[in-house]
């Protein structure tokens, strides 16, 4: 085993433990926790022996292990900047509902709507 | 006789019924314009007392200049876009009992006289929606540019929202309490013109396009749309088209 092997599988047994202890505390539904684990659980495999990507790939008639993770991480990432948008999107929406209704709060409402026009060449009230 | 503003060459016959012009509520969304938004705003009060100016998170002191001049100052803390700052001063001018909603521009591109001719034309009864149209009349004033891109969404909307108009990204509109009140723009960025159209698609309510001059000076031309601008619009509008 390699040292890249090695280090790659720290990291993703630390996903692992992170993601169980989530799920655990409640902090992740069991769903979305159960497909993290699954995805883990095959980097690991992948990492541990490299060629059963290939294998895998073959199978779904691509030639190269190396492709196969390249289709899914693209198709991942794709994925991921959608998700992204999505929610920037919604917050956008809100941050705009709340700022539209803090304009309306504050609003000097109690003016009187009929106030004396501004001088027709300087443009400019006198208040 | 007519009422006239030097620095903008805003100008328009006072003779509009007061109590139509009272009942009329002019919103100007501003963002970043502090040279000239006094003049625009003092102008417009000269016909319409309610003049209801949403500074939209302004950083070149554009608030110091609305909250002098308009009769109305709104703020938005933060930018959220001409089309969130429209509706807020559509929401707050319905609250405040308005018979009809304006929308102006804050360069001062529009004339007053046109959008007396507007309010004139909604407060008649013949339509509730009056959208101003640059191509009705003398367009050699248009850009040649702008006049290429301004078709190209007037083609672009004929196909999206199969309604025929001929400026669909004229921000001079007049509405009704009645279409104002069914329309709720949610589009915050520059898109909300093109929502506007959508809107007024949907809603069914009798529309006209009234003829305007647009006064193309180095100020408002420096402000206005890009290709690029356009572009993004188009963008904007198809993703919320899609996804709601």
């Amino acid at each position: 085993m390699s040292p890249f092997q090695i280090v790659l599988l720290v990291v993703l047994g630390g996903m692992v433990a992170f993601i169980v202890q989530a799920v655990v505390r409640g902090r992740l539904g069991r769903p979305a926790g159960a497909i993290w684990l699954i995805v883990l659980g095959v980097g690991i495999i992948a990492s541990i022996d490299p060629n059963s990507t290939t294998a895998l790939a073959r199978r779904l008639g691509i030639s190269r292990g190396t492709d196969l993770i390249l289709y899914v991480l693209v198709l991942a990432v794709l994925q991921g900047f959608l998700i992204f948008y999505l929610r920037l999107r919604r917050v956008r929406r809100e941050l705009t509902i709340l700022v539209r209704r803090l304009a309306i709060l504050e609003a000097p409402s109690n003016r009187p709507s009929d106030a004396p026009a501004p001088d027709a060449a300087t443009g400019r009230s006198e208040a | 006789m007519s009422a006239a503003n030097h620095q903008t060459g805003l100008s328009a016959p006072t003779d509009l019924d007061p109590e139509i012009a009272a009942g009329t509520w002019v919103i100007i969304p501003v963002y970043n314009e502090a040279t000239v938004i006094s003049d625009v705003i003092g102008s417009i009060r000269t016909v319409f007392p309610n003049v209801v100016a949403i500074d939209d998170g302004s950083t070149d002191g554009s608030w110091d200049q609305v909250r002098r001049s308009a009769s109305h100052p709104l703020r938005h803390l933060v930018n959220r876009g001409q089309g969130a700052a429209l509706q807020t001063g559509t929401d707050y001018a319905l609250r405040q009992g308005a018979a009809r909603i304006a929308h102006f521009d804050a360069d001062g591109q529009h004339r007053l006289e046109d959008l007396c001719r507007m309010v004139e034309v909604v407060a008649s009864g013949e339509c509730d929606i009056a959208l101003g149209n640059r191509f009705a009349g003398d367009v050699s004033q248009v850009p040649p540019a702008r006049r290429v891109l301004l078709r190209a969404a007037v083609l672009f909307h004929r196909i999206a929202s199969g309604i025929e108009l001929h400026d669909v990204h004229n921000g001079l509109r007049v509405l009704s309490r009645r279409a104002a009140e069914r329309m709720e723009i949610t589009a915050d960025r520059m898109a909300h013109a093109s929502e506007i159209i959508d809107l007024v698609a949907r809603s069914g309510l009798p529309v006209q396009e009234i003829p305007v001059t647009i006064r193309y000076s180095e100020y408002s031309r420096a402000k206005g749309q890009r290709w690029t601008g356009g572009f993004r619009i188009m963008f904007h509008y198809l993703i919320a088209r899609i996804l709601g």
